[in-house]
């Protein structure tokens, strides 16, 4: 049994992992626009993000401008982008593409879950978190993972009567210091998780100057999961979702203000963190990407290769990962779609070495060859 | 539907295009009705001798019920002692011969979620039937009275583990737990096996169904192979080597499952709906060449005939006994059992032939067995539904519950790998936490579809303290007493307590 040490934050250890999915499948070549890419504009006349709007990034790429809160981010070195990231299936279809992804393949539990396991027994009841009303498939089988939505369900608080409390955490903190070392030892870390969890001072602002948007319920989100990581609670994976990206029909309308709230609540989140950033990486990613070509109702049909980003947890950023082929005719597959020529694994394989599971990647991702990318190095 | 089956009658009713709409609405009906009958006819009528346990440790009956039981209900501790131990043995494991009307009932909505044929499990919505397994096997749990039975599906079920999440598992696991799990539980270890190397789900989970050799140079798939040595009989230290995972793989080549097009692995499908997910032994993927097995020679053609000679071989070599008996031990006495015990359990198992009843009852007479009261750490499940059932909570089992089983990480049938989920204690102490908010909760209703009646319970059993001394399976100790005086929250502290963590 970990003891209460382990609760605590080391700074040169990896810890916690962050992954925001954006379901609906989100149009990569919205949000990292291949601005210099000839045929980009031509096939989409009417949606192609402008070279002159853009937050330029190399000399091939701008973000959507509703991300422009990231570009600082970039400049240091703390964001990295994947583009014609995905997974291998070509359905199209949004439940299979996502049960796939996040089971990990045709396997069973979720791949959040196997790396969790994989690490051993949890030392911490706030193992693994999702601000959600149930768990993401992808912490399906997780040894110890809570679905929530406000910290105070976390409180022993929530269910009981506030005023026998004190009394109650008491008389049951006598009853466990009776009992043997390792149950013990539980006890008093559970103790100890409770203790910093009712320290947590919500109404308290954010550090180092960030600002979540207070209407916005992903940037919410963000904000309870930095007070977990500052509480050193041993939080180890948590997962936030920011739903509605699936744009048939007037991509810019329906596109547009979640991009300003993916931008801009992953900016306060780095923020929030400062130096802890180091420890804590971000990975954003969704089923799969969009058609290249724009359809008549101003919207985008479903497509394959998509677009990923990294966030913190000390990678060498500023980068876009894995190359880029262009999006000339002969590299589109289907009906007009990017290609994955980055599977999604192979950028989580080098986090999850990072945060302490190098030895075991192929029980993570099994039947999977995999060739991490450098992101690191 | 007894002459027609159940597909037959819907398409000649409604037609096909109704069909996907109006078993979609079934399984809702089914789940939907959940919620009416929560805290109404599912709370146990308290009637007879309730008198809880006198004494100021667990006596043997207490011991008997924590262990063989998940958790006793009010009452069973007085209607053990009053006809015995053996008396209470020979019924546990003889648990046809038990009524369980309660039981029945609360499970009956989803008597039509069994499949005949198994192929019509496909028309169901797939998100539908794994949650439907997950509340009929805690419903069983709670209410049924073959307690050792459903104790023993847990433990197989584990053995075998199954996720229903990957591929076609989540329409065919229901079928594997009726005819595997639920079928052998208290039966012949042997029989057990082999129903599981034949069962759809099985062959879909740990990749048999993909075994084939259809060219000479085609290496078989040793997934299932592997952990049939590994994991259901010899144990990874049982003396097998690469070779026999290699030779046992070849054995077991030409089984497979019929699926819905031509995968490259099954047969061709007969009848979309009445053959899908049917095991066949196709020969002309069978390697029938000589193999050596664990020492034995299997000698070339003998076909389908291989199997047999393979799960003879794996069930009744003596790693096996041990390893069976070592888990056995592990579940029952303690996380690390004493040898002597182990040792008489795999004679019995050896000497019985793997019979079930007999190897149980060699375990719970040796005197490790006896000596082990109070001791073993609760997991999840084991924690849930001894509370409900000690509080004679009236429970629909639903989200409720098994949000609460998220949060301790061992939701039924949630186990990725086919290890199952862990049996030592300490896989499961950072679970504290969710067992005193879980614990809380319960005792002040607060939990959705679940009730119990505090104050009615007491009355019944005598009393505050007759309540306590039910819960904890002995009389409270004084500093138990005291805390709970003090706590404001009695039934509360004692399900968060660390004796009831504890069995």
């Amino acid at each position: 049994m970990a003891t209460i040490g382990n609760l605590s934050h080391e700074r040169d250890d990896p810890r916690t992992l962050v992954v925001v999915f954006l379901r609906g499948a989100a149009d990569g070549l919205t949000l990292v626009a291949p601005i210099a890419d000839d045929n980009y504009h031509r096939l989409r006349p009417r949606l192609a993000v402008k070279p002159a709007a853009a937050v330029p990034l190399d000399g091939t790429f701008g973000l959507h401008p509703n991300l422009r809160a990231l570009e600082a981010a970039w400049k240091d070195g703390d964001l990295a982008i994947a583009h014609g990231a995905g997974g291998e299936s070509d359905t199209r279809s949004h439940f299979e593409a996502q049960d796939l992804m996040e089971h990990g393949g045709s396997t069973a539990g979720g791949w959040l879950a196997r790396f969790l396991r994989a690490r051993g027994p949890a030392s911490s009841p706030l193992s693994a978190v999702a601000l959600a009303p149930t768990l993401p498939a992808s912490l399906s089988g997780a040894p110890s993972a809570a679905a929530f939505r406000s910290l105070d369900e976390f409180s022993l608080m929530a269910g009981g009567a506030a005023e026998t409390l004190p009394a109650f955490a008491r008389e049951l903190r006598r009853l466990y210091d009776a009992e043997d070392q390792s149950l013990r030892t539980a006890a008093a870390n559970t103790f100890e998780a409770l203790r910093r969890i009712e320290g947590i001072d919500p109404k308290a602002g954010p550090d180092h100057g960030a600002e979540y948007d207070p209407s916005d319920s992903f940037a919410r989100g963000l904000r309870q999961v930095a007070l977990l990581i500052k509480a050193d609670l041993g939080l180890d994976a948590a997962c936030v979702d920011l739903d509605g990206w699936d744009s048939h029909f007037t991509q810019q309308t329906l596109i547009e203000p979640l991009m300003l709230r993916l931008g801009n609540g992953l900016a306060a989140f780095r923020q929030d963190l400062g130096p802890r950033m180091a420890t804590t990486s971000v990975v954003v990613m969704t089923e799969f990407g969009r058609r290249v070509g724009e359809n008549t109702a101003f919207g985008t049909d479903h497509g394959h290769g998509g677009a990923m980003f990294v966030l913190g947890g000390g990678i060498r950023g500023g980068r876009v990962l894995g190359g880029w082929p262009g999006l000339q005719p002969e590299t589109l597959e289907g009906p007009g779609d990017l290609p994955v020529w980055n599977n999604y694994r192979n950028i989580l394989a080098p986090i999850l070495a990072r945060h302490g599971a190098a030895a075991s990647l192929t029980e993570v991702f099994p039947g999977f060859p995999l060739a991490p990318l450098e992101l690191y190095g | 539907m007894s002459t027609t089956n159940r597909r037959e009658f819907v398409v000649t009713g409604l037609g096909a295009v109704a069909l996907s709409t109006a078993i979609f609405r079934s399984v809702q009906g089914w789940l939907g009705q959940a919620g009416q009958y929560a805290g109404h006819n599912l709370a146990r009528p308290l009637t007879g001798a309730l008198t809880p346990p006198a004494a100021a440790d667990i006596d043997p009956v207490a011991h008997l019920l924590n262990r063989f039981t998940f958790g006793p209900v009010p009452g069973d501790h007085a209607r053990v002692t009053a006809m015995g131990i053996d008396a209470y043995l020979d019924e546990q494991l003889t648990p046809e011969t038990i009524d369980d009307g309660l039981c029945d009932r609360a499970i009956a909505r989803f008597a039509e979620a069994w499949w005949e044929p198994l192929g019509e499990a496909y028309e169901e919505s797939a998100e539908a039937l794994t949650p439907i397994l997950r509340r009929v096997t805690l419903l069983r749990a709670i209410y049924s009275r073959r307690q050792l039975l459903e104790v023993m599906c847990g433990f197989w079920s584990d053995h075998f583990n199954i996720d229903p999440g990957k591929g076609d598992c989540r329409f065919t696991k229901i079928d594997d737990d009726r005819r595997v799990i639920r079928g052998h539980a208290l039966g012949s270890f042997r029989a057990m096996l082999r129903a599981s190397a034949l069962s759809p789900a099985m062959l879909w989970y740990l990749d048999g169904r993909a075994n084939t050799r259809l060219t000479p140079g085609e290496r078989p798939n040793e997934n299932y192979a592997r952990e049939l040595m590994e994991l259901h009989t010899l144990g990874i230290h049982g003396g097998y080597t690469q070779t026999d995972v290699m030779e046992v793989a070849r054995c077991l080549t030409g089984w497979t499952i019929l699926a819905k097009q031509d995968d490259g692995f099954s047969g061709k499908l007969l009848s979309p709906f009445k053959d899908r997910a049917k095991v066949v032994f196709r020969q002309e993927a069978h390697d029938d060449g000589p193999k050596r097995v664990l020492g034995h020679e299997i000698p070339a053609g003998l076909g389908e005939g291989d199997l047999d000679r393979v799960i003879d071989i794996v069930a009744g070599h003596p790693s096996t006994a041990r390893f069976i008996a070592g888990k056995l031990c592990i579940r029952f006495i303690a996380d690390e059992p004493p040898a002597a015990a182990v040792e008489a359990v795999a004679k019995s198992f050896s000497d019985s032939g793997g019979d079930l009843k007999a190897t149980l009852r060699t375990l719970v007479a040796t005197p490790e067995f006896r000596g082990a009261a109070g001791l073993k750490f609760k997991r999840p499940i084991h924690f849930i539904v001894s509370a409900l059932r000690a509080t004679n909570a009236a429970t629909d089992a639903d989200r409720g519950i098994l949000s609460h089983l998220e949060r301790m990480g061992q939701v039924p049938f949630g186990y990725p790998t086919p290890d199952g989920y862990p049996a030592a204690a300490s896989h499961w102490h950072a679970t504290l936490l969710w067992r005193w908010k879980f614990a809380i909760a319960l005792a002040n209703n607060r939990i959705k579809g679940t009730r119990i009646q505090r104050a009615t319970l007491a009355k019944a059993l005598g009393g505050d303290a007759a309540l306590m001394a039910s819960l904890l399976n002995r009389q409270a100790s004084s500093i138990e007493s005291d805390a709970c005086l003090k706590s404001g929250d009695d039934l509360a502290l004692l399900l968060a307590s660390p004796a009831f963590q504890r069995c």
